[in-house]
């Protein structure tokens, strides 16, 4: 596991970065020549969040030293909760087998079953599962709250101090407990969490894409996180203590995001929170790109509610830091307006002949190069080289994702939580790539229409390898989304299409 | 077909690499046999068959006072000594260097990196069309790039391991290098950058020998320097060179990969710069580290260009892309090692492309005309030759190209410059004086007919010649050679010429 071993980046390299990211940005903004007054507005606009992003990730990953008090004899009672809703029973079973094996003296392990108020009609399988194994299953009549609502029903039912929760595919090691449990002795350690290890990222383009974007926040990122107690609960693979979950009202039931957000809560209460940069278990990453799109969009559309409406910044109890690191991740989804920005720009030059700055571009490359090279140096460097061109293009290629979370959040369209399908659903999922098809053939279009208006003029030429770049990020996505994958076994769309909690 | 080539592709390493290097040898000296060596003579290969023409205290002389130190002079003095101060047999000598570059470079690629990249890089440096250019000229160029590569050798080498033999390597060459061009000390200050930042890295002691490396090679350096001190600070034959852009800064790399070209194409080729940033996404992949020996390449392909730049804007200017030539053969390895970690098909893709643009470029840079460099001394002066009486004069100007004219030049007329410069004279190139333009031009053509100006390497006072020249005199006519190479013919006098029976 690559990405989660630990990386020695010297900090004097890290602020060369801020240094090179700064001077860019100076330059942007003040030295260089206005165009278009209203691009150039908009370029300030990406400029000031990609100056924030940058300071959000050298944040994270510097290099501080935290050393969490561990006792490998901890041995309070846990209650493991496997949330269900409709998963195919041999996921749910190698789960459950999995998680009553684990080398632990007290827990117990419960099924979380929303089956039945999801409307699932192998509902009862989860029921028999639980039966094989003579363990628990919590079966909901009464449907609210989503996943969140799922297991504060659990708690109701349940006594032990400490909870444990996975996904149904999240299957943990022996030792899961062990490793996990020690960190409680610290009475003000609220939650511990484990990577999101996907099993199955080499099965195909949308796994592997998926997968390799998790690297990076599982990785240097989350281990930052932990330096600087801001690590937060990811919904599955994790352990919660009872009492600090109970002092914010349980897993809160407002947001689609109720991890991150419960997170934050708990975090206001002075908790604490730890990390653990071991893959404990491991589960299976959205294997079609319409399950993909739905899980980008989920997070993003609950993280952002995040930015807006629990903005960590007012929010009284946090740390310097956790406010940093609880807004650098939440407003990460603001990116892809930017993206949209930054790719429309040569698309305006092409047909209207307007851009944001007058400047020779040789002048931009002589602060760009410098600048952009470091900023990738830098994120290789503290990932452990685990970061890849696919992990980039899907992050950057999900911007009507982002924009269409942004946009509902503004017309404030409510949203359910829609769990990520555990098996491929069939079907052509091109239609999910339409804005990007649009934009490669407004490109194609838009350079006709630039050199019949002023040929090959350098600013024609230097905009047309920025559209190209733009084209040459979309194509993994676009690929991925045109992939055909496994047709038996699927979850049929439109049971997805009811999938509402 | 396929089969008899793959039957013909070795199967050892060691093969493949003396087959590929051959071709690319084979390739590089016919390109500069049946091409390079044909072109005209260039002023700066006139000043060096003026320098080496002297005895050994007039060529140290000669290039003490211009902006170069003496170590490729004297090896082209003993080089010219056996085969003649001809230009053709002078280019071999850089022919010689570029040809031992080419197997220079896979090895320091090979020991970084692998087999592979190294014969890529190889592959790029010979078709490196200002690779070409320079391997075929009279100058120190080739020699700077080869010390440059071997000194890098043995930099990677104490670096790797530090024995004895290395070290000796390092300092013989160090001081093989100042005394081939100053710019080689942008070389040590690469080194000493990553030494700087990697010194834990290094074998145990490492300090110590660089301290008593840099000494031993300052110290054999010092005698040139205090030579050139002890003439004074006067600057013969150096250019005026004009303050650097950012745009001169990437037109010195797309020179390096494309070679010399046309401003239009120059210019489509720049504003593609963002194409760099998508190469640099795609090195985004998996588990391929940047090695230390990696962030060297980069150091020694950004730093020399970065450092010249900078000193040019602050202090003195003096970027010329020629000059920087020790930051190609770094360049073309960084490339071929970038290329090495892309995926199979990606890789393929660029490389083939990247080959086939830079043939391309070289083709155009050889069959152009226009191509910015060039210059046709022989043409113009052969142009010359044939219309200049004894009852004429040529003027040039700016003065030091009176190397490469007289070189070519057998014609009747008088030969001057103007300003009036006597270059066997200690001193600097007179500077161009609007006191005295008319007692100048009095005494270099009253007498005479016609007076034919030939005009190149503007140092900023061509057109004010030619505009005086134009309002004493009657232009006839105008002949365009090479890019900035015009010759202007004028009638001096009417009342014609004496004759014996007079």
């Amino acid at each position: 596991m690559n990405f989660l071993k630990n990386s020695a980046v010297n900090p004097l390299f890290l602020l060369l970065n801020i240094g090179l990211s700064v001077a860019y940005f100076i330059f942007i903004c003040f030295l260089f020549p206005i165009g278009n007054p209203v691009l150039f507005s908009f370029l300030i606009l990406g400029e000031v969040f990609h100056l924030w992003q940058v300071f959000g990730y050298i944040h994270s990953v510097w290099p501080r030293k935290r050393v969490s008090e561990f006792d490998q004899n901890f041995t309070d009672a846990v209650a493991v909760y496997i949330t269900v809703t409709g998963e195919p029973a041999d996921i749910v079973e190698e789960t459950v087998k999995a998680a009553t094996e684990m080398d632990y003296p007290n827990f117990n392990v419960y099924i979380l079953n929303d089956g039945f108020v999801a409307n699932r009609d192998n509902w009862r399988e989860a029921e028999e599962v639980a039966d094989k194994y003579g363990i628990t299953c919590l079966t909901r009549q009464t449907p609210g709250g989503a996943k969140a609502g799922n297991i504060n029903h659990a708690m109701t039912k349940t006594k032990e101090p400490f909870i444990v929760v996975f996904d149904a595919d999240h299957v943990p090691v022996k030792e899961f407990l062990k490793k996990m449990m020690g960190y409680f002795v610290d009475e003000k350690v609220a939650f511990v969490q484990s990577p999101q290890y996907y099993k199955n990222f080499e099965e195909n383009l949308v796994t592997g894409g998926a997968w390799e974007q998790q690297e990076l926040f599982f990785g240097a990122i989350s281990k930052g996180k932990n330096t600087t107690n801001s690590a937060f609960m990811c919904g599955t693979n994790m352990a919660i203590r009872r009492i600090a979950l109970d002092e914010v009202g349980g897993m809160s039931e407002f947001s689609i995001a109720e991890d991150f957000l419960t997170s934050l809560l708990i975090h206001e209460k002075k908790w604490k929170s730890v990390y653990v940069g071991e893959v404990l278990a491991s589960g299976l990453s959205p294997e079609d790109f319409l399950s993909y799109y739905k899980q980008q969009f989920r997070w993003a559309r609950g993280s952002l509610e995040v930015v807006f409406r629990y903005n960590p910044l007012f929010r009284r109890g946090l740390t310097f830091s956790q406010k940093v690191q609880y807004l650098s991740s939440a407003s990460f989804y603001v990116s892809g307006v930017i993206v949209f920005i930054n790719a429309v720009l040569p698309l305006l030059y092409f047909y209207a002949g307007i851009e944001p700055l007058a400047i020779g571009t040789m002048t931009l490359a002589l602060v760009f190069i410098p600048y952009i090279l470091v900023v990738l140096y830098t994120i290789q460097l503290t990932s452990n080289f685990s970061y890849t061109f696919r992990a980039l293009s899907f992050s950057l290629s999900s911007f009507p994702i982002h924009m269409k979370a942004i946009w509902q959040i503004i017309i404030g369209k409510k949203s359910g939580f829609v769990v990520t399908s555990k098996k491929a659903v069939s079907g052509n999922h091109g239609y999910l790539v339409t804005p990007h098809l649009v934009y490669i053939g407004l490109v194609v279009f838009g350079v006709l229409v630039a050199y019949l208006r002023e040929g090959f003029t350098p600013s024609v030429l230097s905009n047309v390898a920025w559209a190209l770049l733009y084209v040459a990020v979309f194509i993994p996505f676009i690929m991925a989304a045109f992939q055909k994958v496994g047709a038996d076994e699927t979850v049929p769309l439109e049971t997805l299409k009811k999938e509402s909690v | 077909m396929k089969r008899f080539f793959k039957n013909l592709w070795p199967n050892t390493e060691k093969g493949q690499a003396v087959l590929v290097l051959a071709v690319l040898m084979a390739f590089a000296t016919a390109l500069s046999i049946f091409v390079f060596s044909k072109t005209s003579l260039r002023l700066d290969e006139a000043q060096s068959l003026f320098q080496v023409s002297r005895d050994v205290g007039g060529t140290l002389y000669a290039v003490a006072q211009d902006v170069h130190v003496p170590g490729y002079h004297l090896l082209l003095q003993a080089w010219t000594f056996v085969f003649g101060n001809d230009i053709v047999p002078a280019r071999f000598l850089s022919l010689g260097f570029f040809l031992a570059i080419i197997p220079m470079v896979y090895i320091l690629g090979k020991l970084v990196f692998n087999h592979k990249v190294g014969l890529y890089a190889a592959l790029l440096v010979t078709v490196s069309p200002f690779m070409q250019w320079y391997g075929s000229e009279a100058r120190m160029y080739s020699m700077l790039a080869f010390m440059t590569v071997l000194h890098y050798y043995f930099f990677i080498k104490v670096y790797e391991e530090g024995r004895t033999r290395q070290w000796i390597g390092y300092i013989l060459v160090a001081i093989l290098g100042l005394y081939t061009h100053y710019f080689f000390g942008f070389v040590l200050l690469t080194e000493a950058l990553f030494y700087l930042l990697y010194r834990r890295s290094f074998p145990k002691g490492s300090l110590k020998k660089f301290i008593v490396s840099a000494v031993v090679a300052l110290g054999a350096f010092a005698p040139w320097l205090l030579y050139v001190r002890s003439l004074g600070t006067a600057s013969n034959t150096q250019p005026s060179l004009t303050s650097p852009s950012s745009g001169d800064v990437f037109n010195t790399y797309t020179q390096f990969l494309f070679g010399f070209q046309v401003d239009a194409m120059n210019t489509v080729i720049v504003s593609l710069w963002p194409v760099v940033v998508l190469l640099a996404f795609f090195a985004l992949q998996k588990n391929h580290k940047i090695t230390q020996q990696a962030v060297f390449f980069v150091l020694a392909a950004v730093i020399p260009v970065i450092a010249a730049f900078v000193i040019s804007v602050t202090i003195r200017p003096f970027y010329l892309s020629r000059y920087l030539i020790v930051s190609l053969p770094p360049l073309v390895i960084l490339l071929a090692w970038i290329f090495s970690t892309y995926p199979l098909k990606v890789r393929r893709i660029l490389q083939t492309a990247l080959v086939a643009i830079t043939l391309g470029l070289l083709a155009i840079q050889v069959l152009n005309p226009q191509t910015p460099v060039k210059e046709d001394y022989s043409v113009a002066v052969g142009y010359l030759n044939q219309q200049v009486t004894a009852q004429d004069v040529v003027v040039v100007a700016a003065p030091f190209t009176i190397y490469p004219t007289e070189y070519y030049y057998t014609g009747a007329a008088k030969l001057t410059t103007q300003p009036i410069w006597n270059r066997f004279e200690s001193g600097a190139v007179p500077a161009y004086n609007q006191n005295t333009v008319k007692a100048e031009t009095d005494k270099n053509v009253l007498p005479y007919q016609y007076a034919y100006l030939m005009l190149s390497y503007d140092q900023g006072y061509n057109e004010k010649l030619k505009t005086y020249y134009s309002s004493r005199f009657e232009l006839v006519s105008t002949k365009d050679f090479s890019d900035g190479l015009t010759i202007y013919r004028y009638k001096i006098r009417y009342d014609p010429p004496i004759t014996v029976s007079q």
